[in-house]
Order: C-alpha cells, then sequence, then structure tokens
C-alpha cells in the first residue's frame, strides 16, 4: 500500500542539507577535533540513507549518478598515492608533508597531505556504504 | 518575495562597492537603504512587499510559542488530576485548504508540536489531515480552532 509521505519528503528534503553540512565541517576538522573521514564518510551516508528512506531507489540514482564501485576505487587510489607519493621524495613510504599557506578566505591554512588521505578514506567509506545499501535494498 | 529580497541584497553589494569598503557596517547600510528604495517603489513590484511577510512568519512563530505553552499547561493538568470519566480523546479530520508540501508539512509539525493533539495521517490527496487529540468536548470548535490559528497564519505567510 502506497501512503501519503508528504511530511517524511519534506522534511528529507531540509535535513539533507543539514546532516550533508555536518559531514563536512566533521571531515575537514578532523586534524584538530574529533572527527574525520570515516566519520564524515559516515554521516554522508547517512544523509543519503535519509533520502533514501524517504524517495525510492530509482529516484536516488537519478540524482546521484554515480556508480558507487568506481567512487570505492577512487578513494583507494587516491589513499595509495597520497602514500606512495613520499618515495618519489626519497622518504620512507607514507610519510607525510605539511606546510602553511595564506589562502584568500581562509587565511593562514595548514594544508596537510593527510588531508588528501583522508579523502580518501571519505571517498571509500561512502562508496562501499552505499554499494552495500544499494544491492540490499534494489532486489528488482 | 525572492526577487525583492535578491534586489535588496544586491543593492547592498552595490553600496559596498560604491564606498570600497568591504564591512558588515557598510553592507548592513546599504541593505537599509536598498529597503527604502524599494519600499519607494513598491508599485512596480508583482508580490507584496517582503517586510510584510516577514512580520506574518513572525506573528506565527508567536502565536505557536503561545499555543505551545497553553497547550502544554492543559494536558499537564490533564496529567496531575485526569479525569476519566469526563476524558474524550478522538481521531478527527482536519479539512485543509493548504496546497504546498511545505505548507502541509509546516501545518502538521505545528499540530503535532502542541501537545494533545497529533498529526497520523494525511489524505492521499493531501485536502484532509487524521488529527489524534487527547480530550475533545466538540469536535468542530477543534477543528476551528487549529484552522483560525496556525492554518490561517500559514496562508498569511505564504500566500497573503
Amino acid at each position: 500500500m502506497k501512503t501519503n509521505d508528504v511530511i517524511l519528503q519534506t522534511t528529507a528534503k531540509v535535513v539533507f542539507f543539514i546532516i550533508f553540512l555536518f559531514s563536512i565541517h566533521i571531515f575537514f576538522t578532523g586534524h584538530y577535533a574529533p572527527g574525520g573521514g570515516f566519520v564524515g564518510g559516515l554521516l554522508t551516508t547517512g544523509a543519503i540513507v535519509l533520502l533514501l528512506l524517504a524517495f525510492d531507489l530509482r529516484t536516488i540514482q537519478q540524482i546521484l549518478p554515480f556508480n558507487f564501485t568506481i567512487v570505492t576505487a577512487i578513494g583507494l587510489l587516491l589513499a595509495l598515492g597520497t602514500a606512495a607519493g613520499s618515495i618519489a621524495f626519497n622518504v620512507p613510504f607514507f610519510t607525510h608533508a605539511f606546510d602553511d599557506f595564506t589562502l584568500p578566505l581562509f587565511g593562514t591554512t595548514s594544508l596537510h597531505t593527510a588531508m588528501l588521505f583522508d579523502s580518501g578514506v571519505y571517498l571509500v567509506v561512502v562508496g562501499s556504504a552505499i554499494t552495500i545499501i544499494q544491492s540490499i535494498g534494489g532486489d528488482d | 518575495m525572492a526577487f525583492q529580497i535578491l534586489l535588496n541584497f544586491f543593492i547592498a553589494v552595490v553600496w559596498m562597492f560604491m564606498t570600497s569598503s568591504l564591512t558588515p557596517s557598510t553592507f548592513i547600510i546599504g541593505y537599509i537603504i536598498g529597503l527604502l528604495m524599494i519600499i519607494m517603489t513598491r508599485r512596480y513590484f508583482r508580490g507584496r512587499l517582503y517586510v510584510w511577510r516577514i512580520w506574518s512568519a513572525i506573528k506565527l512563530t508567536l502565536i505557536f510559542l503561545k499555543e505551545l505553552i497553553m497547550s502544554n499547561i492543559s494536558v499537564l493538568l490533564l496529567v496531575i488530576k485526569p479525569n476519566l470519566s469526563t476524558i474524550q480523546p478522538m481521531i478527527f479530520a482536519l479539512p485543509t485548504e493548504l496546497e504546498r508540501d511545505w505548507e502541509i508539512t509546516l501545518l502538521s509539525s505545528l499540530i503535532t508540536l502542541t501537545p494533545g493533539t497529533i498529526v497520523i495521517h494525511v489524505s492521499d490527496d493531501q485536502r484532509t489531515l487524521y488529527v489524534h487529540a487527547i480530550d475533545v468536548d466538540d469536535v468542530d470548535e477543534a477543528i476551528e480552532s487549529i484552522k483560525n490559528t496556525f492554518e490561517k497564519a500559514i496562508m498569511e505567510v505564504s500566500r497573503g
């Protein structure tokens, strides 16, 4: 039976942006505060799952037309590439580098290559979690 | 409404570039000047001046806070002194004139957040809300009170 989910759908549309914004915040503060790639990725997954609960699987595949298996692969490549990049500078595998940069809007920011590794973790978490949920949910 | 706010923002940004000081206080001054200009030229806009709509949104918030406090007190009285012989819980249908999705969501959230009433279902054509109430003496009176407070205020915000 199909019931009228107008309240759930309208609320999910609003709450999605709040959760997504919070996941980005958690992702970027990971270096100095609790958070990081894993939690940020899980929160993003949670936001997408909320949309999946409110709408159906086909709608979500239309608005997020990514192949999430490839997203996982890109994340793994990014993490491996960041770790392997240190070899080119004649330092041991997995050695990170950082420096302070003055960016136009952010002021003085310390940019760290651990951030790139973190975005790899983020993409792997989002990709694999959404792949699991889509393959369990979509049985047609 | 959105066009008026965008225009007001644009005027404020132009003011910031004219005075060549990019500070928040310059922005606020430019915004006030832009607001006065929009009030002056209000005949050229199709909709109402957006200030009134913001005012009715504030009024809706105040109505909601008042209803929240009043119905909290009445439910509290019901809890500490329950009168099980006269209490009359019921589910009634509330016909609504609201059409857009966010209006119906807002109305049902406001009804649910005031203690004593809960929206349990929205009909498929979105013309009727089914409301459960803890203690109702008269159905028509309950429907009228919701229609007169929340629905009227929401309609003022969205159309008005």
